[in-house]
């Protein structure tokens, strides 16, 4: 396996911009972690506060993306970076895309939280729900883990984890289905869940996405779009 | 990330490596990474190894040139690019105590055989230099060196066609048409660089090798060379030897990588330059010693 | 891992405000000192060359004036009567007859016939002495050239001998007690009455370039030692260019670096520092006592000077050679020139600036060149100009060491007007090397 090192260069200054864009990001996922958490906890505690603070996070983190574009854009101009470096700045720029996107969806919960605010009894697809989130949640911790310590077979586990997400979120929207059919005075709440479930799936395929990201970052492999056991047979 | 074992070799850019031997270094490099091959190569470098006196310069390379290709070679400062550029035209004979092991083949024939002259090799496989070389004669003369030298005209207009087509591949001719007489010295860098590529040309090599062509030059001439040296592909086979990680990223198909007079790596440009699998080459192109 | 990084670099550049000040103020002091140890050294340098420009004067200066009267020469105007009696020649002489006729007898005649009251045996020898010994061979040229002169009274101009010439410069001091004098009372008397018909006159001094050495001085010209100097440096020319620039060639592109070229190097270097007195030793022990060659001759003297300059030639030649930059020799070798093309085609003609150069040196220093020519016995009192590269010759630096041993004041005056040709010649010779120079230097 290859390990990935961005330090080390003759111009220590590159260090210094890598490690700082880097850090960035790593800020940028701590908060958008964070929003998601806020988000979920918004709908299921049907808590407007916290929706609305999410709703506010949410700028904080297309500054975030805005920042790190620059800075992107501002070492590839001026430092040229080659090989490991040039992935690293690829990286970056892709991952902080699906952040910001991650953010977005997390700011759409907030937003159902708000909007959910007013209601009093909880129904019982929302265990359900906490358990999806609390899946997603540790799918992103688990990535932004992974890109932090840039650790491919990390990023591989977690990536494969994806499609367990996708089959509970299918089961979670057949479960839906079946108690609006039950309950058609349920439908409009259920259908806002069933927003809040879909953006839960997103999450976890941006999350999926960046762990491809850093199995490209350390092994220069673009592995989207493939089988992903095959990849990994072959890389590790 | 463990920073202890990642790069083992990093200390190999002292000059003097005070506690292993070069020799010792170099065996430690392992093979060559990449393919050395190419399907009908041009020019064939096969287990080469240069001495100068007792210093060994070059371990044992393998490498393909092919044609229409422009194959690039890098390298820190020493690794011994350079040297294995000038065994590929002999320039290297010119060094008495320089001795050379091996096969290095042209269309297959050996080019260090006793049959093969050195002066008629030089004809085939021409060089341009580092610095911009023109004599100090006309620019007429300067390309008309070369074929009068080997007789490839048959009079005076021939030789004038010869000329002014090699000025012309050069991209030089329309700078330079309406003072052919003036000296070769009086143009700027850049032009004179090119016209030392048209005097190259004009003797109709199939190989040309350039030793660092551009350092000499500003940007703008420098991508005026590189732009000639992508349309030259079509006719022939380049080996550049560059200091600039860039411009070989720029103009050639293929890199190779040298260190310490192992070449370490060789493979499609595009992937030394995305993603390079030897450590050293890793380290070198993003700028890490070197 | 990441953090340590971020913060060395910031602790890597501490702000020192304080030490930027101190070094301002440090710098500032030791500067008073600075540029005056560079006025001084600038000082040093304008002293130096001003009192080696003032001694360069002082040379040519007092050269130029002890020199500058030996081009001018005093003639006396005589109507010299050529009858055959006093000639003592017989009907229809011959050529040999001319030549050896009694001239002399003419000319004492005429001066007698100027001062009839001249009678006594001593007045009419001091007054024979104004016209020069050499005036004669004169006459001789004039009658041999045109027999029919014989018979007729001519009016020539005739050198004036060395006391009298001397005298009408004022060399001679007349408040001097008559005894102690060489020019005596009547003799002034005399010559101030030719003086008054003007009978005497100055003229340019043709001699001086028109004869050989001479006994006397109003008649010694430098013409003999001019071409033997010529002859003699031909010879060294001819033999030793194209020696030097082989052997240059040789060793800087062909020869093989190894100790037996080293040897030869060194030897080289060596004999560039040889005093040159050795290789007259040489010359004579081998050329003159081995081969038999003549003695003065200038052939000898240019094998001896050739032995003395090729090592100077072949060093300025080694430099100008490798000076040429490898970036040529590359361009040429690379396009596919032989070694032999390489440096014939380009490396030599960009080398031959340098080449001329060294070589007009060398042969400047040749030029100047005596203590070898002594050995050789190129010192020898020789009238004839020579024609032939066997013909005994001297030569002009040896002519002048010659001339400043003599005591007349005619010969002083020559020798400095021989030393003003000779660096006359000299100069010139510099000034084509400074011209070879600025017309073929390329750059590159």
């Amino acid at each position: 396996m290859r390990t990935f090192n961005p330090e080390g260069h003759t111009a220590h200054a590159f260090d210094v911009e890598l490690n700082d864009v880097k850090h960035k990001v790593m800020t940028m996922g701590g908060l958008v972690e964070s929003m998601v958490h806020n988000g979920l906890q918004a709908v299921l505690a049907m808590d407007e506060s916290l929706g609305l603070q999410v709703m506010e996070d949410d700028h904080q983190a297309n500054q975030f993306e805005l920042d790190i574009d620059e800075d992107c854009t501002r070492i590839l101009a001026r430092r040229q970076p080659a090989a490991s470096d040039l992935r690293l700045v690829i990286t970056i720029i892709k991952t902080i895309t699906d952040l910001e996107r991650i953010g977005d969806e997390a700011e759409k919960l907030g937003r159902i939280g708000v909007k959910l605010s007013g209601e009093s009894n909880v129904p019982t697809y929302y265990n359900d729900l906490h358990h999806l989130g609390e899946h997603v949640k540790g799918m992103l911790r688990d990535a932004l883990d992974a890109f932090t310590r840039m650790d491919v077979e990390a990023a591989f586990h977690t990536a494969a984890r994806d499609e367990a997400i996708d089959k509970e979120y299918a089961n979670f929207s057949r479960l839906l289905i079946s108690h609006m059919m039950e309950n058609p005075a349920n439908i409009s709440h259920a259908l806002d869940v069933s927003w809040c479930a879909r953006s839960l799936e997103r999450i976890a395929d941006h999350a999926c996405n960046i762990c491809e990201y850093v199995i490209y970052l350390v092994e220069g492999k673009d592995i989207r779009h493939s089988n992903l056991d095959e990849m990994r047979k072959k890389l590790l | 990330m463990n920073k202890e074992n990642t790069v083992p070799a990093l200390d190999l850019e002292q000059d003097t490596p005070t506690e292993q031997t070069i020799e010792e270094i170099v065996a430690s490099l392992g093979d060559t990474v990449g393919q050395t091959r190419v399907d009908n190569p041009k020019m064939s470098v096969s287990n080469v190894d240069v001495f100068y006196a007792d210093k060994q310069a070059i371990f044992g390379v393998d490498l393909d040139i092919a044609n229409n290709e422009v194959i690039s070679m890098i390298g820190p400062s020493g690794c011994g690019k350079s040297t294995l550029l000038r065994c590929l035209n002999r320039m290297n004979d010119t060094i008495p105590i320089c001795r050379v092991t091996g096969d290095i083949t042209l269309d297959g024939e050996g080019i260090y055989s006793k049959d093969t002259d050195p002066v008629l090799l030089r004809a085939r496989v021409g060089m341009v230099f580092q610095k911009p070389n023109p004599f100090p004669k006309s620019i007429y003369e300067n390309v008309a060196y070369g074929p009068r030298l080997h007789g490839l005209n048959r009079n005076r207009a021939d030789l004038d066609d010869i000329v002014v087509n090699s000025l012309r591949k050069a991209g030089i001719y329309e700078e330079v048409k309406n003072r052919l007489d003036d000296a070769g010295t009086s143009l700027s860098g850049g032009q004179q660089q090119r016209l030392c590529i048209a005097r190259t040309i004009a003797c109709s090599p199939e190989v040309i090798l350039m030793d660092e062509p551009c350092s000499a030059l500003d940007p703008i001439a420098t991508a005026k060379i590189e732009e000639l040296i992508d349309e030259l592909r079509e006719n022939y086979a380049i080996a550049i030897v560059t200091h600039s990680m860039q411009q070989a990223a720029r103009v050639s198909q293929r890199t190779a990588y040298f260190h310490l007079g192992k070449l370490v790596e060789v493979g499609d440009t595009d992937t030394i330059f995305t993603n390079p699998r030897h450590e050293l080459t890793e380290n070198y192109i993003t700028g890490r010693f070197g | 891992m990441n953090n340590d990084s971020l913060e060395s670099t910031s602790e890597a550049i501490p702000p020192e405000t304080t030490m930027v000040s101190d070094t301002t103020e440090k710098v500032r002091k030791s500067l008073g000192r600075r540029y005056a140890r560079e006025k001084r050294f600038k000082l040093f340098g304008v002293i130096a060359i001003t009192a080696s420009l003032s001694f360069l004067a002082v040379l040519i200066i007092s050269i130029t004036i002890r020199g500058l009267p030996a081009f001018k020469q005093t003639f006396l105007n005589l109507d010299v009567t050529l009858d055959a009696d006093t000639l003592d020649l017989g009907e229809n002489p011959d050529q040999d007859a001319l030549r050896k006729a009694n001239y002399n007898g003419a000319i004492k005649n005429s001066l007698l016939e100027l001062f009839p009251d001249v009678k006594k045996r001593k007045e009419k020898k001091a007054l024979y002495k104004f016209v020069s010994n050499g005036g004669q061979y004169d006459l001789q040229a004039k009658v041999m050239a045109d027999p029919t002169l014989i018979g007729q009274t001519i009016n020539v101009w005739l050198p004036v001998g060395d006391d009298a010439s001397g005298y009408l410069r004022g060399h001679i001091d007349t408040s001097v007690p008559e005894k102690k004098r060489r020019f005596k009372n009547n003799q002034i008397t005399w010559i101030e009455e030719l003086r008054a018909d003007n009978k005497v006159q100055t003229k340019f001094n043709r001699t001086f370039f028109s004869r050989g050495d001479s006994r006397e001085p109003e008649m010694a010209g430098i013409k003999g030692s001019l071409f033997g100097s010529i002859l003699t440096l031909m010879v060294t020319l001819v033999l030793s260019f194209p020696i030097a620039v082989a052997t240059a060639i040789y060793l800087e592109e062909f020869a093989p670096k190894n100790r037996w070229t080293d040897i030869i190097e060194v030897n080289i270097n060596n004999l560039a520092a040889v005093p040159s007195i050795v290789f007259g030793l040489l010359g004579l022990a081998i050329f003159i006592n081995f081969f038999n060659l003549p003695r003065s001759a200038p052939i000898v003297g240019g094998l001896v000077l050739s032995l003395m300059t090729l090592p100077t030639i072949i060093i300025s030649a080694r430099a100008a050679l490798k000076s040429v930059p490898p970036s040529i020799r590359d361009a040429a070798l690379g396009l596919g020139a032989s070694n032999l093309q390489v440096v014939f085609h380009h490396v030599l003609p960009l080398a031959m600036p340098g080449i001329l150069t060294g070589t007009i040196i060398g042969m400047a220093q040749a030029l100047g060149e005596t203590a070898p020519l002594l050995m050789i016995g190129m010192v020898a009192f020789i009238v004839d100009v020579p024609n032939a590269l066997t013909d005994p010759a001297t030569v002009l630096p040896v002519q002048i060491f010659q001339w400043a041993d003599l005591p007349e004041k005619g010969f002083v005056e020559k020798t400095s007007a021989a030393i003003m040709v000779l660096l006359g010649v000299l100069i010139a010779m510099n000034a084509i090397a400074v011209l070879l120079r600025r017309k073929f230097e390329r750059k590159w």
